[in-house]
């Protein structure tokens, strides 16, 4: 079952994480949103790799879903 | 003014620092005691906006009482 825009995937930078536990519960918070299919944070990299239904989301979307969480995140121009 | 106290499941400083950007937004003045796990926030809105606002960052949060 695919939404009207299909899927698609795109890395977000993330900034403010310090552990593991902010990892998790950005996985949990955004892996929990409709539209969300699968999510990835990489404390390493700082950034989070989202593939969801472009009936829902877009990249800019995402990232101030992040944002709203209290981390700094912005989406890149070009996937 | 009332100073309320809260729960908040932080482990962090990216936690803390996740509470700080949030309240931010809302414009109330506040008190983050890590070690303790605690929030005190000084403000005359509802509990239950600060609530919300607190839970925003995805961790568990109670809310304990009137300082």
């Amino acid at each position: 079952m695919m939404g009207r825009g299909g899927l698609s995937s795109v890395t977000l930078c993330v900034d403010g994480m310090t552990c593991g536990s902010c990892v998790q519960t950005i996985e949990k918070q955004i892996g929990g949103l409709p539209g969300v299919i699968h999510i990835e944070v990489s404390l390493e990299h700082k950034n989070a790799t989202v593939i969801f239904d472009q009936a829902h989301h877009t990249p800019k979307s995402l990232a101030e879903a992040i944002e709203d969480m209290g981390f700094e995140s912005s989406a890149p121009n070009t996937t | 003014m009332a100073t309320h106290e809260f729960f908040v499941d932080m482990t962090c400083e990216g936690c803390s620092g996740a509470v700080t950007r949030v309240l931010k937004k809302i414009d109330v003045k506040f008190d983050i005691d890590l070690p303790n796990k605690k929030v005190f926030i000084e403000s005359d809105k509802d509990t239950e906006v600060l609530l919300e606002t607190l839970k925003k960052t995805g961790k568990t949060v109670t809310y304990i009482g009137p300082k």
